[in-house]
């Protein structure tokens, strides 16, 4: 982990990093943006794991319903890794010592892996609603990847 | 007569407000849930509000939509009101001191009033209408309100947390 320190104290060090520390509203705006951005992409997940347990929409392929939430996927996902970069430059330090930022991070990487390899295959695939078992398992992995990503961001302020 | 503002004090003072507020666990676990809820209330009213506004979804009737999504909503909804009063209650005097608290509750109400209001007249008569392409413009309203609406929720509820 050490061998990363460099990088947080880089980051601390920007002038983003620098600006939004000194200001009184930068660090509130920026984190309501990513709060809203985290209410989309984990509704996103939510309604397509719905329908991929078979809970919802049941006339409409998982395939149709994940087309359509697309944009909003990757919308909010860019929205949150850009807002949380800008937070995280401005506390780098601060980040480097919490274990709820590395459960975090470690949550983050594995999310977006799962999103870009089996869940994308999930989502794409024609016959998914076929294979229930499959389409259950990859739900329940999303959502625990994502809601982990979630809890770790919130526990940031506590621990 | 007790005030309003002894009324949150002694709330916040009673033996369940102070043991919550000062306890390591609880406390962070109902604001984390508080949190995460939104992902089932907001995130899931979302796509029906969206769906109102004939951006999304319009191939699909409304009543699917509406009928799909809003259980769990409603669920999401029962989640953010406990939670969210939990949350009231070891903290009352300091919500009570706070502008963004009371800009919440102002626009929680308007939202309880744009969905009775939805509810009780246009979803009423949604047979004429289900398949419209847009839909009337009652109902475009009523999903923009609803968005708007509960974004100034969410930025209010997450300002609280600051002293400016």
């Amino acid at each position: 982990m050490s061998l990363l320190f460099p990088f947080f104290k880089w980051c601390d060090g920007t002038w983003v990093g620098a600006a939004i520390r000194g200001s009184k509203y930068a660090f509130p705006v920026i984190e309501a943006i990513h709060l809203l951005g985290l209410t989309v992409l984990l509704g996103v997940m939510v309604v397509i794991s719905l329908r991929l347990f078979g809970f919802i929409l049941k006339h409409e392929s998982t395939r149709e319903l994940a087309t359509d939430l697309r944009p909003y996927t990757w919308g909010s996902i860019v929205t949150m890794l850009v807002t949380g970069f800008l937070l995280f430059a401005s506390e780098a330090l601060k980040c480097y010592d919490s274990s709820s930022f590395r459960f975090k991070m470690a949550c983050l990487i594995l999310a977006l892996i799962f999103q870009v390899t089996v869940y994308h295959r999930a989502t794409t695939a024609m016959d998914v609603d076929k294979r229930p078992g499959f389409a259950k398992l990859t739900a329940i992995l999303a959502l625990a990847l994502w809601f982990g990503v979630g809890l770790g961001g919130r526990a940031i302020g506590f621990l | 007569m007790m005030s309003l503002f002894e009324i949150c004090q002694w709330l916040q003072n009673t033996e369940f407000g102070t043991s919550l507020r000062e306890s390591i666990w609880m406390f962070p676990i109902v604001e984390s849930t508080h949190v995460l809820g939104l992902s089932l209330s907001v995130g899931t009213l979302l796509w029906m509000d969206l769906r109102l506004t004939g951006k999304f979804m319009k191939s699909q009737p409304i009543s699917k939509i509406s009928n799909s999504v809003l259980p769990w909503t409603l669920v999401g909804f029962t989640i953010m009101t406990i939670t969210g009063v939990l949350l009231f209650w070891c903290q009352a005097v300091k919500a009570y001191n706070s502008i963004f608290f009371k800009i919440k509750i102002a626009l929680l109400f308007l939202a309880a009033v744009n969905a009775i209001v939805y509810h009780t007249t246009i979803y009423r008569k949604m047979d004429e209408w289900d398949k419209a392409s847009p839909p009337p413009l009652q109902a475009r309203f009523a999903g923009w309100a609803s968005i708007a609406l509960w974004i100034g929720i969410i930025i209010a509820g997450r300002n609280m947390a600051y002293n400016f």
